[in-house]
C-alpha cells in the first residue's frame, strides 16, 4: 500500500456548517486514503457527513482544515478556476439528483464537459458515451422527455465522459426504483472495470456498499475505527 | 385556517373581515421579496402624486396672488390705444384705476445697445404689492424727474449689458434718463408673460416725452381696477368684479380690450400649466406601468412560494375562488404600504418645493395637501397593481392539492381561466378610462395608451418571436455562445422580461432624446437667406422706405422685407362673438389677446392658398381677409365665413376670402390674419422690417448694425432674432428638466423591474452555474456566456427603443406640436447606448453574484 499512488488522499479534514447556534461539525479530523483504481463504499446514518465527504474528495467544498490531495495535487493551492478544470478533467461526479441541465438535449449534457476542456471531437465522444450506457437514439432528448433511469444514465456518461481517474457518485440510486438502480449500479460498476477508474460511492445499501473493495462508515462526522473497514475481496 | 375554509359557499365578499386577518397574519412573517413590488409601486405613485400636488400648487399659488399678480381686481388691457376721457372716468367712478404702458425699445449706453422691455407706470403703481428697489427707495422716487433728467429702474441683466451702474445715463428713443435703482422685484412681473429683454421702469410721462409713442407704436395699455368693495367688505367680491366687466362692456362694446380677473390671470399659462402637467402625469405613469411588469413577476414569484400553504388551503376546504381572494387580499395589503408611501411622498411634494426652493423659482407655490392629487395616485397605483397581479393571481385557482403528495417537476401550465382574464381586462379598461378622463388633451392621452399597450404587445411578440427562432435555430458549435442562447430560450426566461422593461425604459428615452433634439433644431436652425437676423419694430409708416434705403446701405448683402404691422384682438368668429366659441386646443390662443395683423396685395411669400382666392390688387369692396389654414380648422371656420377683428378700438367684420398654409419655420414675415389693403385705409400702422443676411454673416457685423440703427433712429425697435432664440431655448431647458427628472423616475423603475427579474431568475441560473462548475466550467466562461446572452437581449431591446421611440417622437413632433420631424439619432443613440450598458452592467452584477454561489452550498440545498 505504502508504495502504490494514492488516488485520495486526506488529512485531519475539519468542516463546520452553518453560523452561530446552527453551526456544526460535520466532518471531525478525517483521515482518509483511497489507492487508485480502488472502489470505495461510503455508508453510515443521515447526517454523518459522507456526503459533504465526498463533495470535499470532489473539489466542491474546501475544509477548514486538513489537506485533500487528489492524484497528488493538493487542492488548496488550486484557485477556484482552476480547481474547476481540474475537476472537470480528473474527476466524473454522479448525483443523486442526476442534475442534467434541462435545457440541453442528453448528447449535448454528455459533450459539456469535453467542450469545456476544448476537445473538438467531443460530440462524437459524447455519442460514444452514450452508446456506452445504452442510450445510443436517446442523442436529442431532453432531460424531462427521458425516464429517471434514463436521467442517471446520461448523468453516469456525462461523468465518465472526460475519461476522469475518479469517479465519485452520491447515492445514485436514491431516486430510482429497484430494477433501475441495480442496472444503474452494474453499469457503474462495469465502467470502473473497464476504464480502470477509481469509484467512491455514497450509499445507504449494505448490498451495494458490499460490492466495493473497502468500506468506510460514518458517524457523527467521523470515520469509524479502521479495524470495522471491511476489507472485501474481489467482491463483485 | 381551517375555522374559515370550512365555510365554503358563502359569497366571498362576507368574509373580507376572515380574509384581512388572514392576510395580516400571514404577512407578520415579513415581506422579503416585495422589495422591488413596492418600489415599482411607490416610485408610479409618487411622480404621479407629486406632479399633481405641485400643479394644484401652483394654481393655487396663482390664485392667492391674483390680484397681486394681475396688479388690481381686474385689467382692461388693449394695444396702441390708452383710454379715452371717458373710459377713465367710468373706472374711476368704480374704484382705484392705475394703469401701465408695456413695449420693446433700444436702451442706448456709449456705444453698448440692449433691446429692452418698458413698463411705463402711473402714480398709483403698484396697486397691489411692492416694487423692490436696491437701493431700497420708493418707486415713485426713483422715477420722478431731477435737474431735468427722467429717473428709470432696470433689472441687474440690463446693467450687465450695457455695462452700467446706479447714477448713469441711459438713453431711450429719443430722451436721456438715469439708472435710479435696480430692479429687484415687481409684483405684477408674471402677467407680463415672455420678455426678451431685461424689464426697465419708467413714468408714463419720461415715456411719452421719449417720443416712442408714436401714432401705430406696438404699445400695451394695461389699465387694471381694484373695485370698490361693497360696504363692509374689505376687497371686492366676484360678483362686484363681473358686474364692473358687464358694465363696461356695455358702455363701450367697441373699446376691444382684452379682459382678465384676478382669478383668471393668463388662460394660455395655466394651459400650458395643464399640458405639462399632463405630459408629466404620463410619463409618471409610464413608470408605474414599466413597473407593471415588475409587479406582475413578483406576484409570480409569491404565489409560487405559496404553492404549498395554498395547497394545503385548498385541502382544508378552500375553494380556487377563496384561495385566490386570499392571495389577492395579501398583495393588496403589500400594495397598498408602496401607494401610502408614495401618495405620502408625492402629497408632501409642495412642502419640499416651497419650502426648499419657493425662493428661487418665479412662481407662487402653495404649501398645502392636495386631496385631489393624493387620490389620483392612490386609484393609478391601485389600478396597475391589479391589471398587472390579476392575472399572475389567476394561476392560485388551479393549484392542486396533490402537489403536497408528490413533487411536481414541472407544473402543468394551464390557460388561465376566463374570469380572470375578464378581471385583468376590466382592471385595464379602468386604468385607461382613468387616463382618459383625467386627461385635458383626449388626443395626447389617446396616442399616449395606444402606444403604450402596442409597445406591451409589441415586446411581447418580440420576446416570443426570440424564443422561438434561437429555439429552432441549429445550435451553434460554439459552446460560449450555445450557452448564452440557451439561457434566452430556456423555459422561464428571462427575455420577456427583461425586455419589456429595458425596450419600455429605451423608447420613453429615445422618445424624450429626440423630441428634445427637435425642439432645439427647431429652434437653431436658420436658414441663412431666409430667416431674418433681425425683426424691426415700430418703423413709421414714412420712414419705411428710408429705412430700408438704411439697411441695404448698411447690409449690402442682406435680404429686406416689410410688412405692415397692427395689433388687434378676433372679437366675431362667424355669427359668434369670440367668448363663445369653444376653439380646438390648437387654436385657442389666436383668441386670447392681441395678434400681429397686416395687409397685403399679393400672397405673402412662404404661404401658399389651399382654399378660395386672393384679391385683385386694386380691390377696394368690402373688407377681406386671409386665414392660416390650421387656424381656420381649429375655429371651425371656411372660406365666404366672417371674422371681426377690433383694430385700434374700431371693430372690423371682414369676408374671409381664402385660406393660406404657412410655412411659419423660416421665421420671416408671416401673419394669422393677412387683411385686403383698403380695409386699414387710412389707419395708423407702423411697418415691420426684416433683415436676414447672406450665409456667412458674422456676430460683429449683426452687432454693428444693432448699434448704428439704435444710434441713427432711436424710435426703431430692433430685435436679434438670436436673442429671442436663445430665450425660449431657455425656457425649453427648463422644462426639459422638468421631463427629465419626470421621466427618470420612469427609467428607475425600468431599473428596478430588471434587477427583478434578474433576481428571479437567479436560482435557475445558479443552478446551471453550479452544474457546469462541477463540469469544469470556468467563471470566466460562465462570465462571457452571459455577458453575450445580455447583450443579445440588450441589443433587441435597444433595436425596439430606438424604433419605438423614433416613432412616437415623429408621432408627438408632428401631430401635436406640428413641427417638420428630423431624424436626430446622436443623443438617442447617447443615450440607448449609455442606458444598455447600465443595464449590462447591473445584469452582470447580480451574475457575478450567482458565479460566486458555493458549487456545495448550492448542491446541498437542491
Amino acid at each position: 500500500m505504502g508504495i502504490e499512488a494514492a488516488a485520495v488522499e486526506l488529512a485531519g479534514v475539519n468542516i463546520h456548517l452553518g453560523r452561530g447556534a446552527a453551526r456544526v461539525h460535520v466532518l471531525r479530523d478525517i483521515d482518509l486514503r483511497i489507492k487508485s483504481r480502488e472502489a470505495v463504499g461510503l455508508v453510515g446514518p443521515s447526517g454523518s457527513g459522507k456526503s459533504t465527504l465526498l463533495m470535499v474528495l470532489a473539489g466542491l467544498e474546501r475544509p477548514d482544515s486538513g489537506s485533500v490531495l487528489i492524484e497528488g495535487h493538493d487542492l488548496a493551492k488550486l484557485d477556484e478556476d482552476r480547481l474547476a478544470r481540474f475537476r472537470g478533467a480528473r474527476i466524473g461526479i454522479v448525483f443523486q439528483s442526476f442534475h442534467l441541465i434541462p435545457t440541453m438535449t442528453a448528447l449535448e449534457n454528455v459533450a459539456m464537459p469535453l467542450e469545456l476542456q476544448g476537445a473538438p471531437d467531443a460530440f462524437a465522444r459524447a455519442a460514444q458515451e452514450l452508446a456506452s450506457v445504452g442510450l445510443a437514439d436517446r442523442h436529442v432528448h431532453y432531460p424531462a422527455q427521458l425516464s429517471g433511469g434514463e436521467q442517471q444514465r446520461v448523468a453516469l456518461a456525462r461523468a465518465i465522459a472526460a475519461d476522469p481517474a475518479i469517479l465519485v457518485a452520491d447515492e445514485p440510486t436514491g431516486n430510482l426504483d429497484d430494477a433501475t438502480g441495480t442496472a444503474i449500479i452494474d453499469l457503474i460498476f462495469d465502467l470502473k472495470r473497464a476504464r480502470g477508474t477509481t469509484l467512491v460511492l455514497v450509499t445507504h445499501d449494505p448490498l451495494l456498499a458490499a460490492r466495493c473493495d473497502r468500506v468506510v462508515r460514518m458517524r457523527s462526522g467521523r470515520i469509524e475505527p479502521a479495524e470495522a473497514d471491511v476489507i472485501l475481496p474481489a467482491a463483485q | 385556517m381551517s375555522i374559515a375554509i370550512g365555510r365554503a359557499g358563502r359569497p366571498i365578499e362576507s368574509q373580507w373581515p376572515l380574509l384581512l386577518r388572514l392576510a395580516i397574519r400571514d404577512l407578520r412573517g415579513g415581506i422579503s421579496g416585495f422589495g422591488i413590488f413596492i418600489g415599482c409601486i411607490f416610485l408610479g405613485v409618487w411622480a404621479i402624486t407629486a406632479v399633481s400636488a405641485l400643479s394644484h400648487s401652483l394654481s393655487d399659488g396663482l390664485a392667492r396672488e391674483g390680484r397681486t399678480i394681475l396688479g388690481g381686481d381686474v385689467s382692461f388691457a388693449r394695444s396702441h390705444t390708452p383710454l379715452s376721457d371717458e373710459e377713465r372716468s367710468f373706472f374711476t367712478a368704480r374704484g382705484a384705476l392705475s394703469g401701465v404702458a408695456i413695449m420693446r425699445a433700444i436702451a442706448r449706453h456709449n456705444d453698448q445697445t440692449s433691446l429692452i422691455e418698458i413698463k411705463a407706470v402711473d402714480g398709483r403703481y403698484p396697486a397691489a404689492g411692492a416694487v423692490v428697489l436696491s437701493p431700497v427707495l420708493p418707486l415713485q422716487d426713483a422715477l420722478g424727474v431731477h435737474d431735468g433728467i427722467a429717473g428709470m429702474v432696470a433689472d441687474q441683466t440690463l446693467s450687465a449689458r450695457l455695462d452700467i451702474k446706479v447714477g448713469d445715463r441711459i438713453e431711450i428713443g429719443a430722451s436721456s434718463f438715469e439708472l435710479r435703482a435696480l430692479l429687484t422685484s415687481e409684483p405684477d412681473k408674471l402677467a407680463g408673460g415672455i420678455g426678451f429683454g431685461p424689464r426697465v421702469i419708467l413714468s408714463q410721462d419720461a415715456l411719452r416725452a421719449s417720443g416712442l409713442l408714436q401714432p401705430g407704436a406696438l404699445v400695451r395699455w394695461s389699465n387694471r381696477v381694484t373695485v370698490t368693495p361693497e360696504r363692509g367688505s374689505v376687497i371686492a367680491s366676484d360678483r362686484d368684479i363681473t358686474r364692473l366687466i358687464e358694465d363696461a362692456n356695455a358702455a363701450f362694446p367697441n373699446a376691444g380690450w382684452e379682459v382678465r380677473t384676478r382669478t383668471n390671470i393668463s388662460p394660455q399659462f395655466s394651459r400650458n400649466v395643464d399640458r405639462l402637467t399632463q405630459f408629466l402625469v404620463l410619463i409618471g405613469l409610464t413608470s408605474l406601468i414599466v413597473g407593471g411588469s415588475g409587479i406582475a413577476s413578483a406576484v409570480r414569484g409569491f404565489v409560487e412560494r405559496k404553492r404549498t400553504a395554498i395547497a394545503i388551503m385548498r385541502a382544508l376546504g378552500a375553494s380556487g375562488s377563496y384561495a385566490f381572494a386570499a392571495m389577492l387580499t395579501e398583495i393588496l395589503c403589500i400594495a397598498s404600504l408602496g401607494i401610502a408611501a408614495g401618495a405620502l411622498a408625492g402629497a408632501v411634494m409642495p412642502f419640499i418645493v416651497a419650502g426648499l426652493f419657493g425662493t428661487l423659482i418665479p412662481f407662487p407655490l402653495t404649501a398645502a395637501l392636495y386631496p385631489q392629487a393624493i387620490a389620483g395616485g392612490i386609484v393609478y397605483g391601485l389600478l396597475v397593481t391589479l391589471s398587472f397581479a390579476l392575472g399572475p393571481l389567476g394561476r392560485v385557482h388551479d393549484i392542486s392539492v396533490s402537489g403536497l403528495f408528490r413533487d411536481e417537476v414541472e407544473p402543468q401550465r394551464s390557460r388561465l381561466r376566463w374570469n380572470y382574464r375578464l378581471l385583468t381586462a376590466a382592471a385595464a379598461l379602468a386604468l385607461i378610462s382613468t387616463a382618459l378622463a383625467t386627461s385635458p388633451n383626449l388626443r395626447l392621452a389617446l396616442i399616449y395608451i395606444g402606444a403604450t399597450l402596442g409597445s406591451f404587445v409589441i415586446l411581447r411578440l418580440l420576446a416570443g418571436s426570440l424564443i422561438a427562432v434561437l429555439r429552432r435555430l441549429p445550435r451553434p458549435r460554439g459552446l460560449t455562445l450555445r450557452l448564452a442562447l440557451l439561457e434566452i430560450h430556456r423555459p422561464g426566461t428571462l427575455a420577456p422580461s427583461i425586455l419589456l422593461s429595458l425596450g419600455l425604459g429605451l423608447a420613453l428615452l429615445v422618445t424624450l432624446a429626440m423630441i428634445d433634439a427637435n425642439l432645439r433644431q427647431q429652434i437653431e436652425q436658420q436658414i441663412p437667406g431666409t430667416t431674418p437676423s433681425f425683426f424691426f419694430l415700430d418703423v413709421r409708416a414714412a420712414d419705411a422706405s428710408s429705412f430700408q434705403d438704411y439697411l441695404k446701405a448698411h447690409a449690402p448683402q442682406g435680404l429686406v422685407e416689410t410688412a405692415p404691422l397692427l395689433r388687434g384682438r378676433i372679437v366675431k368668429v362667424g355669427d359668434q362673438r369670440a367668448e363663445d366659441v369653444h376653439p380646438k386646443d390648437n387654436a385657442a390662443w389666436v383668441l386670447e389677446g392681441d395678434r400681429g395683423i397686416t395687409f397685403a396685395s399679393k400672397v405673402p411669400d412662404g404661404s401658399s392658398l389651399t382654399e378660395g382666392t386672393w384679391w385683385p390688387v386694386d380691390y377696394s369692396g368690402p373688407p377681406l381677409v386671409s386665414l392660416d389654414e390650421e387656424i381656420a380648422d381649429g375655429l371651425g371656420l371656411k372660406a365666404g365665413d366672417a371674422l371681426g377683428v377690433n383694430v385700434l378700438g374700431r371693430e372690423i367684420t371682414a369676408r374671409i376670402a381664402n385660406l393660406r398654409r404657412v410655412n411659419w419655420r423660416t421665421l420671416g414675415i408671416n401673419f394669422v390674419l393677412v387683411f385686403s389693403p383698403n380695409t386699414f385705409a387710412g389707419a395708423p400702422y407702423t411697418t415691420l422690417v426684416t433683415l436676414a443676411f447672406r450665409p456667412g454673416n458674422t456676430s460683429a457685423e449683426e452687432n454693428a448694425i444693432l448699434r448704428s440703427t439704435a444710434r441713427d433712429y432711436p424710435a426703431i425697435t430692433s430685435i436679434k432674432v438670436k436673442d429671442v432664440l436663445d430665450a425660449v431655448s431657455n425656457i425649453i431647458s427648463q422644462l426639459a428638466i422638468a421631463i427629465r427628472a419626470a421621466s427618470s423616475v420612469a427609467l428607475i423603475a425600468a431599473i428596478l423591474v430588471l434587477a427583478g427579474a434578474i433576481a428571479a431568475g437567479q436560482r435557475a441560473r445558479a443552478y446551471d452555474a453550479v452544474v457546469l462548475k462541477t463540469l469544469g466550467a470556468t467563471r470566466r466562461r460562465l462570465l462571457v456566456a452571459m455577458l453575450v446572452e445580455y447583450t443579445v437581449l440588450g441589443a433587441v431591446a435597444a433595436l425596439f427603443g430606438l424604433i419605438a421611440g423614433a416613432a412616437a417622437a415623429y408621432v408627438i413632433v408632428t401631430r401635436i406640436m406640428n413641427f417638420d420631424f428630423a431624424w436626430v439619432w446622436g443623443q438617442s443613440l447617447a443615450a440607448a447606448s449609455l442606458a444598455l450598458i447600465f443595464a449590462l452592467l447591473l445584469g452582470l452584477i447580480g451574475t457575478w453574484r450567482v458565479l460566486g454561489v458555493e458549487p456545495a452550498k448550492m448542491l446541498r440545498s437542491l
